[in-house]
């Protein structure tokens, strides 16, 4: 009989057998028939065993957990499907190079007539992988050193460690994650690390050392985190120009807290999406755990996105937050909200918006922002197909307002000062994406709302990033 | 700072009369500050009193970070920070009030011998206290005694250092003197040193009633 042999399918097609519409990145099924041809499709079937090749380090049970479907299969194509599926799960734990799936009758003593026997094929990645860069960047260099062990103990755990040495700072992280076997979306992960930030527009240095544990779960559609995490926060002037606001902030503080996000996400990519919803959330506590700082501190992330005539797509994004100090400390300037750059509200400077001291901005107790932009293709669609399609001409329209509050007032009076003085902007540009992580972004920004004090950047203004407004 | 750097400081400050809010910053009494800070502190304390120039004195558990060199204290005038005692000495006299202006050449270079002292033996003997506490502390006594024995000599029966007129190094050997006798230690040779000279007993008292108990301040602690 046959042999079917399936590689890289994705997404495979809902409906049964009609291969014909499969959608954008879906890629070809060969079927070879040889000597008897019979009709499969609907034909029942029974898989009888599942072979594994390859397995060196990888312990059986979390490979039970994610192919167990696979034997519920009713007909070939049910087969297909579920082996293709089983087969995203095994990717999906990060510890196989390789997986090739293999549909064959069963042979020998006990084989039924409609028995099937199915393989994977497997090949584990390497116990160590390393990574070595160099990196220039403004006045400075540094060399990072990168590692990973993956699947260091056969349950897909894994840990990685980077470590960059610089002419100026340097840093390190080290994590170690674990998932559950059977239940991938359950993991819990460890981390411990060294960053440092300087942030010239506030005229401030920040080096932050800290660790931290979470342990992230589904609910239904929703993903959760639960996280606690202690550092240890140095902060400092940048120059010996910096304002006295800045520098009543500098020294050493503990920020010891426990936080929870919740994401549900439903759009089809994290760059430039053409349908779906996000909503995230996340809340933070800080004091009841020990440390110098004591807060709660809420923000949330909402973006809509709706497909149109022609290829174009509609987006509407809102990112609020709220941060309110606990006791008599006023709050410190590493937990504040920041608002404006080419990632947030465009057409001001970066983080360059609301309460400042001698020209360092000092962020924001409560701070909102909303964006509507409109995603064409390139007019005329240069490159139909290929390089072009990276790219997105967007027009867009940005608002938002930060401040500090005096929470004694009342909500009237928060949402009242919320709304006066909003800063705003339009304009138009081109959006590039790059990957699956990032997007570059060139606009034309006419800023509007401007308050004394906030620093504008009209005209053309460039942005990278990952979160943009 | 550099030469350039300090004349373009002198400059700025030269222009603006002397605050109302000026404020001096020093780390939080008693669970925190270390004695040679708090002698540094007082001496600045005493210095800006004999300027006649009002500062207000605020405590802060992050002063030290605060300071642009580190060190402590540090006032804030207007716009300007500045810290340690001669950097302010410095800033003090380019807003047009000065101490050492009455002496002549060879007195200024006195002076500043004997603030050297001050710094070299006095202030060693506390940074020596408050870290190690052992055996050699022999020899660290022996130096405070000849250090205070010269200040003694010169000070002889005048009531300040030259003559008549309190100058920086009155603020300066009034707060190391002041801090020694009235901290709480776990050795109390360094102060019995200090006590054996009756003059300079009588003038950290004569410093601390004019210029710290008659202008309302209240005892200092």
């Amino acid at each position: 009989m046959g042999t079917v042999h399936a590689r890289s399918l994705e997404p495979l097609p809902s409906t049964g057998p009609d291969f014909g519409g499969l959608g954008e990145e879906a890629e070809f099924v060969e079927v070879e028939p040889e000597a008897k041809q019979e009709i499969l499709e609907n034909k029942d079937v029974v898989v009888q065993h599942v072979h594994f090749d390859g397995l060196g380090r990888t312990k059986d049970d979390i490979i039970i957990c994610e192919i167990g479907d696979v034997f519920k299969a009713k007909n070939l194509i049910e087969v297909m499907r579920k082996s293709h599926e089983a087969r995203e799960k095994l990717l999906r734990l990060g510890i196989f190079r390789q997986v090739d799936v293999l549909i064959d009758t069963c042979q020998g003593d006990d084989a039924l007539p409609n028995g099937l026997d199915v393989t994977f094929e497997v090949t584990e990645l390497r116990r160590l992988t390393g990574s070595y860069n160099t990196m220039v960047g403004n006045n400075e260099g540094s060399m990072v050193l990168g590692l990973k062990l993956p699947n260091l103990l056969g349950r897909a755990e894994k840990v990685t460690f980077q470590f960059s040495y610089g002419t100026k700072e340097t840093s390190y992280g080290l994590s170690f994650f674990k998932p559950r076997p059977g239940n991938f979306e359950r993991n819990f992960s460890v981390n411990l690390y060294k960053v440092t930030g300087q942030f010239p527009w506030s005229s401030l240095r920040e080096t932050d050392r800290g660790v931290s544990a979470e342990y992230s779960f589904p609910i239904w559609k929703t993903s959760h985190t639960v996280k606690w995490e202690g550092v240890w926060r140095e902060l400092g002037c940048l120059s010996r120009t910096a304002s006295f606001a800045v520098r009543k902030e500098s020294g050493h503080s503990l920020k010891s807290s426990l936080s929870h996000a919740m994401v549900i996400d439903s759009r089809n990519s994290s760059i430039l999406p053409r349908r779906g919803a996000l909503l995230k959330v996340n809340q933070e506590l800080a004091g009841y755990t020990g440390g110098d700082v004591s807060f709660i501190k809420e923000d949330f992330e909402l973006q809509l996105n709706k497909p149109l005539i022609l290829d174009s797509v509609f987006s509407a994004s809102l990112w609020g937050g709220m941060l309110v100090p606990i006791g008599e400390k006023p709050s410190s300037i590493a937990d504040r909200f920041y608002l404006g750059g080419p990632t947030s509200v465009r057409g001001f400077s970066m983080h360059s918006i609301g309460p400042q001291s001698e020209g360092d901005y000092l962020g924001g107790e409560a701070y909102w922002a909303g964006g509507l932009h409109l995603y064409t293709p390139l007019p005329f669609r240069p490159g139909q197909g290929g390089f072009g399609e990276l790219f997105r001409t967007h027009f867009f329209l940005n608002a938002g307002n930060l401040c500090n509050l005096n929470y004694g007032e009342g909500p009237k009076a928060h949402i009242r000062k919320l709304a006066e003085y909003i800063r705003w902007s339009y304009g138009a540009g081109i959006v590039l994406r790059l990957g699956n992580i990032a997007r570059l972004e060139l606009n034309y920004c006419i800023p509007m709302g401007v308050q004394g004090g906030d620093r504008i950047c009209d005209g053309v203004q460039f942005g990278a990033g990952i979160r943009f407004l | 700072m550099s030469l350039v750097a300090e004349a373009f400081v002198s400059q700025i400050a030269a222009t603006e009369p002397w605050p109302e809010n000026a404020t001096l910053y020093q780390q939080l009494k008693g669970e925190q500050i270390l004695l040679s800070d708090n002698a540094a502190s007082l001496a600045v304390q005493a210095f800006l009193q004999m300027c006649n120039l009002p500062v207000k004195v605020v405590c802060r558990a992050n002063a030290e970070y605060m300071s642009p060199s580190g060190k402590v204290p540090f006032i804030h005038v207007g716009n300007q920070v500045v810290s340690e005692l001669g950097p302010i000495v410095q800033f003090v006299k380019a807003k047009g009030h000065s101490l050492s202006d009455g002496l002549d050449e060879v007195q200024k270079a006195e002076m500043k011998a004997y603030m050297e002292l001050v710094n070299n033996m006095l202030l060693t003997a506390e940074l020596y206290l408050q870290w190690c506490d052992e055996a050699t502390v022999g020899e660290v006594l022996e130096d405070v005694d000849q250090c205070c024995q010269a200040l003694s000599q010169r000070l002889g029966t005048q009531p300040y250092f030259f003559n008549k007129q309190p100058t920086e190094l009155d603020a300066l050997v009034f707060g190391h003197l002041y801090t020694i006798l009235t901290t709480q230690l776990t050795n109390d040779e360094l102060s019995e040193k200090v006590k054996n000279y009756s003059n300079l007993l009588a003038f950290c008292r004569r410093i601390e009633q004019h210029y710290f108990e008659d202008r309302g301040k209240g005892r200092l602690s």
